[in-house]
């Protein structure tokens, strides 16, 4: 390695370690003193660049750093509240709609379902019977009045209907049980003169504030316990 | 987010010195420095996620601050005054013998052109390596080293040249 390569080599890095530069240093006592000199001008130029840096800078940097994220995780909490916000509110009116709302939007299929659900619960032969008298006086929630008595009455009871309050009547039928509901008038289920499945049929008569609507085997007449119910049930006003 | 900011924080104490020093070399201004500085650790956070390896934090540093620094001049031109003013560090309060040679040296690195002082600031004072400052400078390696002797050549005439001017100081 000549004077120039090695100079150069020692200019550019003082600390320069290659093997071929060590070498030359061993070999040569004024390239090594040239060496020795420069790593003091290194170090010279070392400690002349370390100027002072602020004492604030570090705490600076941090401080406007959290309060940079600070906004941001503010912001963030707000976004989320507002999603937990909508997410309630969006189960609420779930809720409220499966609550409030029937899932049959005609009186006849609720009036099916309904029967079916109840079917246990009676049987044809049920020893139980309910007078005129304690009928009437129930009916005295829908303003109606029965002059006499439709059958012998198994049951008669309360019950939502589409979640209206209506009158449960059970009587005997010729086979099994003869189902009549009295129900308020009402928007959301559509009135169904007639309806029918495998096993029921029904029928629904329409009158001022209230629907009468009768549901029974194919075995009975529905007509006949229609013209029944015209017959001697009277509404007062 | 708890770890995010525990990095950051060792990020800021390990490397804020070293980020400002150079930044001040860079622009020769305290002021500007630490603006800089901050300008570069916000970009930092942002992009905290993207510096998966520790070791090259410093490197990545400098790269961002070397950007910053080439956006304030696309935003504002600076006249291009000259140095002497007040822009240099003043310790000749400080009157020690090394402070005033510190400040003597300074002037000196001041005045080397700066594609000359850059490597060696990186150099001296970030400890890289010829091939990590060929990068960090997209640059290749020779022309490092060439500018690397250079200005220590630069700097070690001037210091030949100047002894009776240095005694001065010391009278």
């Amino acid at each position: 390695m000549d004077d120039l390569q090695f100079r150069r080599a020692i200019y550019a890095d003082p600390n320069n370690q290659d093997a071929e530069v060590t070498l030359a240093q061993q070999k040569d006592a004024s390239k090594k003193q040239f060496a020795q000199e420069m790593n003091q001008l290194d170090e010279k130029i070392k400690q002349a660049l370390q100027v002072p840096v602020p004492d604030h800078l570090c705490d600076k940097l941090i401080l406007r750093q959290t309060l940079a994220n600070h906004q941001v995780q503010k912001r963030k909490t707000r976004v989320y509240l507002a999603l937990a916000a909508s997410v309630a509110i969006v189960a609420a009116l779930l809720v409220n709609f499966m609550q409030f709302s029937s899932a049959y939007n005609n009186l006849g299929d609720y009036a099916l379902a309904h029967v079916y659900h109840e079917q246990d619960k009676f049987t044809n032969n049920d020893s139980n019977t309910v007078t005129l008298a304690s009928l009437n006086q129930k009916m005295t929630a829908f303003d109606g009045n029965f002059s006499e008595s439709l059958g012998k009455l198994l049951f008669a009871d309360y019950c939502r209907f589409g979640g209206l309050k209506s009158l449960h009547l059970v009587y005997q039928g010729k086979t099994s049980p003869v189902t009549i509901f009295v129900v308020p008038k009402n928007e959301q289920l559509a009135f169904t003169t007639a309806f029918n499945d495998q096993q029921l049929f029904g029928s629904s008569i329409e009158f001022t504030n209230s629907n009468i609507i009768v549901v029974a085997d194919k075995n009975e007449s529905l007509a006949q316990w229609q013209q029944h119910i015209n017959k001697t049930v009277s509404w007062s006003i | 987010m708890m770890t995010k900011q525990v990095r950051y924080e060792a990020l800021v104490r390990a490397l804020h010195g070293d980020l400002y020093r150079y930044a001040y070399w860079l622009t020769h201004d305290k002021q500007v420095a630490e603006d800089l500085v901050q300008e570069t650790f916000l970009r930092a956070w942002r992009a905290l996620d993207s510096l998966k390896d520790e070791k090259a934090a410093k490197s990545w540093l400098i790269t961002i601050l070397r950007r910053e620094n080439a956006r304030r001049f696309e935003r504002k031109r600076f006249e291009m005054s000259d140095y002497e003013e007040a822009t240099i560090i003043d310790t000749s309060s400080v009157t020690t013998e090394q402070e005033i040679e510190n400040q003597w040296l300074r002037n000196k690195i001041t005045q080397l052109p700066p594609e000359y002082s850059e490597p060696l600031i990186l150099q001296v004072l970030g400890g890289f390596s010829g091939e990590d400052i060929a990068t960090i400078l997209d640059l290749n390696k020779n022309t490092v080293m060439t500018r690397l002797f250079r200005a220590r050549n630069q700097l070690k005439e001037a210091l030949e040249a100047e002894p009776v001017k240095r005694g001065m100081y010391n009278g």
